[in-house]
Order: C-alpha cells, then structure tokens, then sequence
C-alpha cells in the first residue's frame, strides 16, 4: 500500500535521520519527490509504502515526535 | 471546441493531457488547467460575452469544458452592489459588494465550481460524482448532481449537526455519515477518491473545479464596466478562490480585455482558523496547519491545500491578510444587513470584518475602488445569530399598545 504524505519537521529534528528510522522499524520504503529546508522548518513531500498497518504506526510514531504529517491533497473536507 | 492546452503542475510545470488526475506524478505538486491564450483573444470579445445569457457560462471559452455546458445553465452572474451607505460606515470612497449569497441553485460560490466539476465529469464519462463536505459544497453536489441525473454521494463527519444535512438530505443523495475526526474523514475521502472511479470533485477533479471560481472575478470585471477593482477583498479556506480570483483578472488582462491591472488581493480569515493570514502576517512561505475554532465553518480548512498560492498572490499583488474573530464576524454580519440589505453567511462577515480592519490599518486605502466577496447566504448559518440579534416587540391587538411602543422607538 502506498500513502503520499507533507511532513512539516519542527527546527529541532531537522538534522535528525527521522525518515531512515522510520523506515527501518517499520519496515518501509519512502520516496522522497520534494523537499525544502528554511532557518526555522523543514518541509519534505513524499510516498511511504508498506503494509496497510504499519504506514498506520510509522505515521503515528512521527507524529509523536513532533512532525506534522498530512495528506499531500490537503483538507478536503469543505 | 476546447481552449484548453492541457493539464500543469505549480510546481515543477510538468504538463499532462486533460485527464482525472489532481496532483503530478512527480512531484506531488497540484496541477492547474493551461489555456491557449492566444486562441482565446482571438475569439472572446466583449460583444460575444454580453451577446451570451447571463451565467457563468458566458465565459466559457476560459472554462476548462470541450463541449456545451451540462449543469448550472442559472448560475453565476450575481449581483455587484454599490454599497454607498456601507461604505460610508468603514470609510472608504466606492465600495461593491460581489453577492453570491443568491447563487443558483443553493445560494453559495459552490454552485459556480460544481457547475463546472460536474460538466467535467460528464464529459469525462462518470455516473456518480463525490464530495467531503460540512455545508456548501455537499448542497451544490446534491442539487445539480440531482439535475444532471448523477449517482451522488456525499461524506460528511458523523458528529455533524442534523440541520446541516438536512439542506442536502433533501435532494435524496446517498450521504454517508463517518465516525471520527476530521482528519480520518479527510483521509478516508482521500481513499475513496484513489480506489472508486468516481468525480470526486474537490480531489480527482479538482483542477477543473477549482476553475469554475474564476467566473465570479469575470463577472466583477464585466460588471465594474470591463475595469479591474483596485482592492479585492477574498475569504480564504483552501485558498483556492482568492488565487482564482486573481488567476481571472491575469487572464482578461492576458486576453487584451482588461487594459491595465494593478489590482491588490486581500485574505481574510477567522482568527480561529488562520493559516493563511498568519503567513502573510509573518513573512513565512510555511504554511503551518491549525485545528479550528470558529463560527465561520464553510471556512474552517485548518490545512489548507492552496494556502501558499494564496500568500503569493497576497505578497505579489501588494495586498495583505487579516483574520478576525467570532464576534468581530457576528458585528459584520449584521452591519451588511443592516446598511445594505445582504444576508451572508459567517464568512461574508469573516470578509467584511477583515475589510474593515484592513481599513482601519491602512492597508486598504480610502481612495480607488474596492470590491468585497461574499460567497454565502445567511440562511445556511442563522444559528450564529443566535441571542445577537434584537427579540421583536410583542403587544396585544390593540393602537394604544402600538403607538406606545412608536413612541419608544421614535424617529
């Protein structure tokens, strides 16, 4: 299964491996299409794949650390 | 014959063919209808427009269709108002209120860019056609989806008052209620989207409706006697109207109609629910997503898909944002009742109320003309009203009481 997702990074995680940590614990496979880092944030559009579960647990664990994760289609509740 | 020279992404200008599709395979950015400009200057003049009934579809050669119109052949072409005693109150010289409180057939701008998703979805070749929505947009799917003889269905959040739906409800679609948060129902939609061959028209077929919000920026022009505002005033959720609004004016003015532009835009937000003006407000090309809070719920997008188009209009325009709260939105209401006989919904008080403060701070400039976009009726959200509004006079059946209470009121 395939999720494409905006993570928004807080500056203190930033210089951390998040998405490679992601990756190895719950097994998936990111591909990265865009990416941008200012002074204050950074800002990384990409698809995740794996099982249907464990996107579930990758998207909750990065959330937990602060990243903020949203479908890259937005709101569409309107 | 179409106009229309394919499918762009914003972001890195990959072009597609005119398809279902909404964001680029890419890079994820989202896509926007390219036109043959060229062709339509050729073509379009004002004598055509004006030769044309009066609705949104006079315009149809920027439209993003390749055969005739299939739904809303009554909307658009609201009225522009002169509001002279209106802008008497907030200080400005000439003031026009763009009233689509009184859009065919539900009585919001939605009825605009459903009229073109589902004339898109038609050609297309879909049966059923889709929304996520809280109000507006899943009346304006349920009605025309019910005159253009669609399978509908519209997902809603369970927690969702009753008398919300009850304006959809009664054009029988199929309205599925879902258990959970915001968030789930936005990603459950998003899932529907991908996996059913559906219009899902503010996801698959997004870049087509997106466009039918251009006609009310047409339609300010034709009706301020083919010239540009010099302040526009646009209410922000997704951000999608206030970059079409601009993205209309660029385009007459492409087409030769329009000989100048210098027209700043303005974003206007509840305070409970500012994404965008927070940007503008803080120089950031982040848009940063909030929960919201706010009486204003036809705007309450706490992530808003085109919140950084929106903030670069805003910056390149040399127009500004404002955000406003709940009882600044209730007092502006009902100063648009009151002066101009208008009853919008929240967000024309959200626009209204932001005008005013973009007035007062000087953003806004007293002199040139300026142009308010109210996008909604006020029956659709009266609860708000609620306990801010006078109670009537009650008297028994007889002159003297009546006459008492004249005497009360006076002159």
């Amino acid at each position: 299964m395939k999720r494409r997702v905006k993570l928004m990074f807080p500056q203190v995680l930033i210089k951390e491996p998040v998405i490679f940590t992601m990756a190895k614990k719950f097994d998936i496979m990111p591909n990265i299409r865009r990416a941008r880092i200012t002074d204050t944030v950074g800002e990384m559009v990409l698809e995740l794949e794996g099982e249907a579960a464990n996107l579930d647990e990758a998207v909750k664990s990065l959330s937990e650390q602060g990243i903020d994760v949203e479908p890259v289609e937005g709101d569409v509740l309107e | 014959m179409s106009y229309v020279r394919g499918l762009k992404c914003r972001e890195c200008g990959r072009e597609y063919p005119i398809e279902p599709i909404y964001v680029c395979e890419f890079c994820f950015g989202p896509l926007e209808v390219v036109y043959d400009y060229d062709r339509i200057k050729a073509d379009l003049t004002i004598d055509k427009i004006r030769s044309r009934p009066t609705n949104l579809w006079r315009y149809r050669e920027l439209l993003p269709i390749d055969g005739d119109p299939y739904v809303g052949l009554h909307a658009g072409f609201t009225p522009l108002i002169k509001a002279d005693r209106l802008a008497k109150e907030i200080g400005v010289d000439e003031l026009y209120i763009k009233d689509d409180t009184v859009t065919h057939p539900t009585l919001s701008f939605k009825d605009r860019v459903v009229s073109v998703a589902l004339s898109k979805a038609k050609e297309f070749g879909f049966d059923t056609v889709a929304c996520a929505s809280t109000g507006n947009l899943a009346h304006s799917v349920s009605a025309q989806g019910a005159a253009g003889g669609f399978r509908r269905f519209v997902f809603i959040p369970a927690s969702l008052e009753h008398s919300k739906i009850v304006a959809s409800l009664a054009y029988e679609p199929n309205v599925v209620a879902v258990e959970g948060n915001y968030d789930e129902v936005n990603r459950l939609c998003s899932e529907i989207a991908n996996k059913y061959k559906w219009a899902f028209v503010n996801i698959n077929i997004r870049p087509f409706y997106a466009e039918g919000s251009k006609t009310q920026g047409y339609e300010i022009i034709e009706q301020l006697g083919w010239k540009a505002p010099d302040h526009v005033v646009v209410p922000c959720a997704s951000g999608s109207l206030l970059t079409k609004i601009w993205k209309s004016f660029e385009e007459m003015h492409k087409i030769g109609i329009l000989k100048e532009l210098h027209t700043k835009v303005f974003a206007a937000q509840a305070t409970g629910c500012n994404p965008i003006a927070t940007a503008i407000k803080s120089a950031t090309d982040v848009i940063k997503p909030v929960k919201p809070d706010t009486i204003a719920k036809s705007l309450a997008i706490g992530n808003p898909a085109d919140g950084f188009y929106a903030k670069q209009v805003v910056y390149n325009t040399g127009g500004w944002g404002e955000d406003v709260s709940d009882q600044e939105i209730i007092d502006a209401m009902k100063l648009l009742a009151r002066t101009e006989g208008v009853f919008a919904e929240t967000a024309g008080g959200v626009t209204l109320a932001s005008a005013i403060k973009l007035v007062k701070t000087g953003k806004i400039k007293r002199e040139g003309t300026t142009v308010i976009c109210v996008t909604g009726n006020g029956l659709k959200t009266k609860e708000a009203l609620e306990g801010h509004v006078a109670e009537p006079f009650r008297i028994k059946p007889k002159m003297a009481f009546f006459e008492e209470i004249l005497a009360k009121i006076g002159n």
